[in-house]
C-alpha cells in the first residue's frame, strides 16, 4: 500500500495500554487527525510512528515497508511538537537548515531551501533572526518550516496550536490545511480540539481508552458516531436510555420512537443520540411520529443561536434553534419537541 | 472601571510596589552588611597592607610605597601564577569534560536513581578535605594500595611512589571538585526540554549529534560558569598541592602562606593576593565579555 499503516500497534507502560492494538492505513497525502481527550493514546500512537517510542507489540509500514525497528533518527518523519521545540541558540535559518546540515547538503543549497521555506510559511526574510525575537505566531511558522525542510514522507504535528490565542489559532489552522493540500503531504494531526480536527481533517480518528472508537470523514463521525463514547466527544449528543421494540423503534418511557436504522433485536437496552440542532421545538402539540412533551427548564439566548433544555420524563434534554425560528417560550411552559425518525440514531449501551 | 476606581486602583499598587521595595530593603540588609564587612573591609586593608613599609621581624607600617608590587613583576612570581593557572585550567577541563556528561546521564535515569546517584554525590561532599588529601597520600604511597597493584604488574618499579607529583595533585583536585560541578550542571540538565533532543532525532540526528549540536550549544552558559567555579577554586587550592606536590607544583596559596608565616613578609603576602584578586576579577570580566558578544552574535 502507498502511505502509512498501522497494524495492531499496541504500546504498554507496565499493566497501563497506551494504545491498545491500534490498526489504521492512511493513504499518501491524507491528512488525518488524531482526536481524543487526555489520555486517550492519540500522542502515544503518534510518537510511535515518528519512531520515539517503541511499540510493545504491532507493526508501522510506510509504503508497504516495515519501519517499526527504524529509530528516529532513520525515518527522518518531520516532527512539530507542543512546545515547538525550536533550538534557542541558532537563528530561524539555522533552525530551519538543521536537517540539511545533518544531510551534508551544501551552504548554498541550504540557504535557497531555507529561503523557500520561510517564503512558503509567510516569514520571509526572517533568516538571521533570533527565536527568542519572534512572535507565537512566528515560532509556529517556523517549526512548520523546519519539520518540512527535510522533504519528510509523513508530516506529524503534535497538539501544535494549543498554546495559541482563539483568533491565532484558527489564522494557523487555515494555513497549515492550505499548506498540506499544496504539497499533498501525509500529515497526522493530534488534537483534543473537535473545532480544528472538524475544520482540517480529511479523515478523523477518534480515539478513547487506546482504541480507535470510529475513524472516518468528519461529517460521517458527526452525523453516524458509532458508538456513545464518539457521540458524547464530538459535539453535544442528547443521549436518552431506550428499550429496543422491534427493528425500527424503540421506546422511551412510555412512548415509542421511531428511528431510521435497523436497531437490533427487540427488548435490548440501548441509547438513542439525537444531535440538539435536529430537534424541533414547537408551543402544541403536532400529533405526529416521535413527539415528546416536556417543561422548559432553561432558555439562554447566544445571539447566533437559542439554546433551550426541555425537561422530558426526568431527562434535560438540549436543543438549539437559531434566533429566526425561536418560538419565544419561556422557561416553565410546556412545549413539544419532534425527533426527526432521520435523526434519531440508535447506539449500543 | 470609573476614572476613580482606577485612580484608587493604581494607588494601592502603588503602596504595594514601595512596601515590595522596603521588604526588599530589608531582606538585602543583612547579607550586604555581612558582605561589607566580611569581604570589603578585609579586601581594602589587604591594599593597604600591600602598600605598607616592611619592617624587620615579621612587622610593618603604614605608607604608600610599591617595593612588593615591584616583586610581581619577577619570573619567579610569573613562574607560580602561571603554574596556578594551569593547574587551575587543566582541573577545570577535566571536570566540566567528565561531570557534564554524568549530570547528561543522571538526568535522563528513571527519578529513583537520579535521587540515589543525588545522595551519593551529597554523601561524598559530608567527607573532609583534609581526610580526603591524606587518604590519597596514603593510597598513592609506596605502600598504598593503588602503588602496590602497579607494583604487582610491573607497571611501577619496585619502592617507586606515586606521588608527590602534579598528577597526583590534579588527580585529587578532581576528585574533590567532581561532585560540585555535577551538582552544579544537575539543575539546568534536568530542565531541559526533552522535546529538544527529541526534534534532532526526528530531523535525522544521532544521539552524539544531538548531544554535541544541541545539548551543549544550549547549555554553553552553564559549562562557563562551571569551568570558572572550578578555576576559582582551583587557584586558591592550598592542602592538595602542599600534600600531594613537590614546590613546583606549589599554587599561588602555598606561596602567600610561605611569604606571610615563613618569611614573616606581610606586605609582599598582600601584595600576592592583590595580585590573585585582580586576576579573578579580569579573569571574570573577560568571560562577561565573551558570553556577551556571543549572545549579540545570537
Amino acid at each position: 500500500m502507498f502511505g502509512l499503516e498501522l497494524r495492531d500497534l499496541t504500546k504498554a507502560y507496565g499493566d497501563q495500554l497506551a494504545a491498545d492494538q491500534v490498526s489504521l492505513s492512511i493513504p499518501h497525502g491524507a491528512f488525518v487527525c488524531f482526536l481524543g481527550p487526555s489520555g486517550c493514546g492519540k500522542t502515544t500512537v503518534l510518537r510511535m510512528i515518528a519512531g520515539l517510542e517503541t511499540p510493545t507489540s504491532g507493526s508501522i509500514l510506510l509504503n508497504g515497508k516495515e519501519i517499526t525497528d527504524q529509530p528516529a533518527n532513520a525515518r527522518r518523519f518531520g516532527m512539530v511538537f507542543q512546545s515547538l521545540a525550536l533550538f534557542p541558540h541558532l537563528s530561524v535559518g539555522e533552525n530551519i537548515a538543521f536537517a540539511l546540515r545533518l544531510r551534508g547538503e551544501d551552504p548554498r543549497r541550504r540557504k535557497e531551501r531555507v529561503d523557500e521555506l520561510l517564503e512558503l510559511v509567510r516569514l520571509p526574510g526572517l533568516q538571521s533572526r533570533a527565536i527568542s525575537q519572534l512572535s507565537g505566531g512566528q515560532r509556529q511558522r517556523v517549526a512548520i518550516a523546519r519539520a518540512l525542510a527535510q522533504e519528510p514522507p509523513v508530516f506529524l504535528l503534535d497538539e501544535p496550536f494549543s498554546a495559541l490565542d482563539a483568533k491565532l489559532r484558527e489564522e494557523m489552522q487555515n494555513e497549515l490545511r492550505t499548506l498540506q493540500q499544496r504539497l499533498k503531504i501525509t500529515t497526522i494531526l493530534v488534537t483534543h480540539d473537535q473545532r480544528e480536527a472538524m475544520t482540517m481533517a480529511d479523515t478523523i480518528v477518534v480515539m478513547g481508552e487506546g482504541q480507535i472508537q470510529q475513524h472516518g470523514p468528519p461529517v460521517d463521525i458527526y452525523r453516524r458516531p458509532v458508538n456513545r463514547f464518539v457521540a458524547d466527544f464530538i459535539g453535544a449528543s442528547n443521549l436518552l436510555a431506550v428499550e429496543v421494540l422491534d427493528g425500527h423503534t424503540v421506546r422511551y418511557g412510555a412512548i415509542p420512537l421511531r428511528v431510521a436504522a435497523a436497531c437490533g433485536p427487540g427488548g435490548a437496552a440501548a441509547t438513542l443520540a439525537i444531535r440538539p440542532e435536529d430537534i424541533i421545538l414547537s408551543r402544541t402539540a403536532g400529533g405526529g411520529a416521535n413527539e415528546v412533551a416536556g417543561v422548559i427548564s432553561l432558555v439562554r439566548d447566544m445571539g447566533a443561536y437559542v439554546e433551550y433544555r426541555i425537561d422530558c420524563q426526568g431527562q434535560d434534554i438540549l436543543g438549539v434553534s437559531t434566533p429566526r425560528d425561536w418560538i419565544g417560550a419561556a422557561v416553565g411552559e410546556i412545549a413539544h419537541i419532534r425527533l426527526p425518525v432521520e435523526s434519531c440514531q440508535v447506539l449500543g449501551r | 472601571m470609573t476614572a476613580a476606581g482606577v485612580s484608587i486602583a493604581s494607588t494601592a499598587s502603588g503602596h504595594g510596589r514601595m512596601r515590595d521595595r522596603w521588604v526588599l530593603a530589608g531582606l538585602l540588609t543583612g547579607p550586604g552588611l555581612y558582605i561589607a564587612i566580611m569581604a570589603i573591609v578585609p579586601a581594602f586593608l589587604m591594599v593597604q597592607l600591600s602598600l605598607a613599609h616592611r619592617e624587620v621581624g615579621g612587622l610593618w607600617s603604614p605608607g604608600f610605597e610599591l617595593t612588593q608590587y615591584r616583586q610581581l613583576a619577577t619570573p619567579l612570581f610569573a613562574r607560580i601564577m602561571g603554574f596556578s593557572l594551569l593547574l587551575a585550567l587543566t582541573g577545570a577541563a577535566i571536570c566540566v569534560s567528565l561531570a557534564f556528561p554524568a549530570a547528561y546521564f543522571i538526568t535522563r535515569m528513571r527519578r529513583r536513581a537520579q535521587v540515589a546517584w543525588l545522595v551519593f554525590l551529597l554523601g561524598s561532599l559530608s567527607l573532609s578535605e583534609v581526610l580526603i588529601v591524606f587518604a590519597f597520600q596514603v593510597l598513592l604511597s609506596t605502600s598504598g594500595t593503588l602503588a602496590s597493584a602497579l607494583n604487582a604488574v610491573g607497571l611501577l618499579a619496585p619502592g617507586a611512589s606515586l606521588y608527590p607529583n602534579f598528577p597526583a595533585v590534579l588527580t585529587c583536585l578532581v576528585y574533590l571538585l567532581l561532585p560540585y560541578v555535577i551538582l552544579f550542571f544537575y539543575p539546568a540538565l534536568s530542565q531541559l526540554d526533552p522535546e529538544m533532543e527529541q526534534a534532532a532525532a526526528t530531523m535525522g540526528a544521532s544521539r552524539v549529534s544531538t548531544f554535541v549540536k544541541v545539548v551543549l550549544p544550549m547549555m554553553r552558559g552553564q559549562i562557563l560558569t562551571g569551568v570558572l567555579l572550578v578555576v576559582i577554586f582551583t587557584f586558591g587550592a592550598y592542602l592538595t598541592p602542599l600534600v600531594l606536590g613537590r614546590p613546583p607544583q606549589w599554587t599561588i596559596a602555598i606561596h602567600i602562606n610561605n611569604a606571610a608565616m615563613g618569611a614573616g613578609n606581610l606586605p609582599l603576602a598582600a601584595a600576592y593576593a592583590v595580585a590573585v584578586v585582580a586576576f579573578m576579577v579580569a579573569l571574570l570580566a573577560l568571560t562577561r565579555i565573551l558570553s556577551q558578544r556571543k549572545a549579540v552574535e545570537a
